[in-house]
């Protein structure tokens, strides 16, 4: 069986801006997809194409087997999509956008099905304007599976939304998923990549990082555990480079003017990463000792998908 | 496609703001222009042919001339021209200087005096009456001498059956026309400029439905929306001011849908121009409102300074207009107003092509 969606050496420029340089990967059916990386990584540009709404400069995709230049029309009857930011009409009441919508398609899931899947019943007489912001997602969400669809592409489906909104979401769409339907989703939530997608893409600069499951994305990194410390002193750049036992510095949270007054133990700060070796924390604790430092704080926390990406990419995730 | 236009025509009558706005101003001048009286006996436009010549017909015209309420033109017009003029409502009276009129040897000839003729037709009866009077009196002075005569020997009058309108009517077809443009113009520019920015029009392009449902959709629901908003005017016209529309029904509604056509196609234009639907608001308001006052709505085009008139024929509210009066006022049945109707056909499928060409959905 051909894979949900197949891209090939894909390119899209916008004049002399390249929003998607060379990007290649398959989806699996059944699987839950990810693609991860700040706003204007080239994440939305490339699940445009996916969708037909745009075309590629260069490359190839398909989707469950078709083209999805010269098959748009019978790709989108089998595509379910929920667009970054979309809207839906004012005047109609969420039973009549399904309806609506439902009409576009050879076949149709009942309005008060898909309500009833997304915990919208007793909402089929509201309109948007009435919902809130976790609600409208999940009506997105019921909008994109009007046609019953084999493939679902979720566009940074909980962006924006407090984090018990998006962790009800995040059980619809694994509900969505655990009925066979694949699922394509962007995120810049390192925590929701973590947590849903079975295989990761890393994306940066309109170009695919890396791209694995996050377990195998986490193992890849040299360090195991994450640690933020607080001394009493300033530690210089030689002092921090001379800490041995896998100890690499990542971050230096530097005192600004803002937090001088208010929060003075933010200054000395440093995030450094460690190897899973029983003597690298003794051992970095014994050079702090011997530079005459003093330990004032100190986390110890596994590595996440967060460290992973600020080792792919050399920074964090531009919002 | 039948879903989405029940829909938009859904949206439409739930967008209880949009309408009362897009019916009040139309039906604001409809009150506005019903209660003034413009019937009044005001100047009357009265051509003068004189085939006699002579100084008691020079005479004639020098009292007539004076007359404060007559507005006179002395043409060199053939007489049934001047006539069809006067059946047309383009000329108010005509009055007609026989040859024998400065020859008592020949009245005595023919036995009677010859009489003067008055053209005019139905459509203003108080003014006929007063223009009738003073044009019977003074032809019976100068002809008479001081002896007694039969006033009707001296004054013929034509007068011409016309159907019963006023000035009125003629604004009452304006503002039909002048509310189909503003509302089609506006509520497509704003509404799709609407969709645009809420990504509404994104959303429809993943689905399967083929675009040119979708703009199907939008134009039948709004020419539905046009055909009602019709009705309403003609009706508050007709029954609350006593306006007449003498002509088929079924043929003023026919334009009107063609004339929205065409300003829904410019809508769909504008849209694509809009950067939001305040601006979409402004520039359909921009196009809307020079047309109201070039295309006819309250005052015969003629009326118009230098070349305006025929310029103002190039305009699609012009044409549409004129058909509607054509039809609505006097009768005629609509194929005779194929001129105004190829012109309206035409800026269907420029403004067609143009959309086509300029629309955007992302």
């Amino acid at each position: 069986m051909e894979p949900a969606v197949q891209v090939e050496n894909l390119v899209k420029r916008f004049g002399s801006f390249t929003a998607v340089d060379g990007v290649t990967f398959a989806v699996e059916r059944g699987e839950v997809f990810g693609i991860l990386g700040p706003n204007g990584a080239g994440k939305t540009t490339t699940l445009e194409i996916i969708e037909s709404l745009q075309k590629p400069t260069e490359g190839r995709v398909s989707v469950l087997g078709l083209d999805v230049q010269s098959d748009a029309a019978k790709v989108k009857t089998r595509i379910g999509v929920q667009l970054q930011a979309s809207a839906y009409y004012d005047y109609l009441n969420l039973k009549e956008i399904l309806a609506l919508f439902g009409s576009f398609y050879p076949s149709k899931v009942s309005p008060e099905s898909l309500l009833d899947q997304v915990g919208l019943a007793d909402k089929a007489a509201s309109r948007m304007s009435e919902l809130s912001g976790g609600q409208r997602q999940r009506f997105a969400v019921a909008a994109s599976l009007v046609n019953n669809p084999e493939l679902v592409i979720l566009d940074e489906p909980t962006a924006g939304l407090d984090p018990q909104a998006r962790r009800n979401l995040w059980g619809l769409i694994r509900e969505v998923n655990g009925r066979g339907v694949t699922v394509v989703m962007t995120t810049h939530y390192m925590e929701e990549a973590e947590t849903l997608c079975n295989r990761l893409a890393i994306m940066d600069h309109g170009q695919i990082l890396a791209l694995d499951t996050p377990r195998s994305l986490i193992n890849q990194l040299k360090a195991s555990y994450a640690v933020k410390l607080t001394l009493d002193k300033p530690m210089t750049v030689a002092q921090l480079e001379s800490l041995n036992g896998g100890v690499e510095l990542v971050h230096s949270e530097e005192q600004s003017e803002e937090t001088a007054d208010e929060d003075a133990k933010a200054e000395n700060t440093y995030l450094l990463r460690l190897a899973n070796s029983p003597t690298a924390l003794r051992s970095m604790l014994d050079e702090i000792d011997k530079a005459g430092l003093g330990l004032e704080n100190l986390q110890i926390t596994p590595v996440t998908l967060e460290d992973v990406f600020l080792e792919m990419t050399g920074s964090e995730l531009r919002d | 496609m039948i879903a989405l236009v029940l829909a938009n025509m859904k949206m439409m009558a739930r967008n209880r703001q949009a309408i009362f706005w897009a019916l009040f101003f139309p039906l604001m001048l409809v009150v506005v222009f019903g209660l003034f009286d413009f019937n009044g006996v005001g100047a009357a436009d009265v051509s003068v042919i004189d085939q006699s010549g002579g100084p008691r017909a020079e005479l004639f015209r020098e009292r007539l001339s004076e007359i404060e309420f007559l507005d006179l033109e002395f043409e060199d017009l053939d007489i049934a021209a001047a006539r069809d003029k006067v059946a047309d409502g383009d000329l108010g009276y005509l009055i007609i200087i026989p040859e024998l009129f400065d020859d008592p040897a020949g009245q005595a000839q023919a036995e009677g005096p010859a009489p003067v003729m008055l053209v005019y037709s139905t459509r203003n009866p108080d003014r006929n009456q007063l223009v009738d009077g003073a044009v019977r009196n003074l032809v019976s002075h100068i002809q008479s001498g001081g002896a007694p005569v039969i006033p009707s020997q001296l004054l013929t009058a034509d007068v011409i059956q016309v159907s019963e309108v006023d000035y009125f009517d003629n604004v009452l077809l304006g503002l039909l026309g002048l509310g189909i443009m503003t509302n089609s113009i506006i509520s497509i520019a704003v509404r799709i400029s609407t969709f645009r920015n809420q990504s509404i029009l994104k959303r429809l392009l993943v689905t399967p439905l083929p675009i040119w449902k979708f703009f199907a959709a939008e134009i039948v629901a709004h020419v539905i929306l046009a055909l009602v908003q019709a009705g309403i005017i003609l009706s508050l016209g007709v029954f609350a001011f006593g306006g007449h529309v003498n002509g088929n029904i079924v043929w003023v509604l026919a334009i009107t849908a063609l004339g929205s056509i065409v300003f829904l196609n410019i809508g769909f234009i504008l849209s694509a121009w809009a950067k939001s639907p305040a601006a979409a608001s402004g520039m359909g308001n921009a196009v809307a409102l020079p047309m109201m006052f070039l295309g006819g709505t309250f005052f015969s085009t003629a009326a118009l300074p230098w070349i305006l008139p025929e310029l103002s024929f190039a305009l699609p509210l012009t044409p549409m207009l004129a058909a509607l009066r054509d039809v609505a006022i006097d009768s005629e049945p609509i194929w005779e107003t194929w001129p105004y109707l190829a012109a309206m056909g035409g800026w269907v499928v420029a403004t067609a092509l143009a959309a086509t060409k300029v629309f955007k959905f992302g």
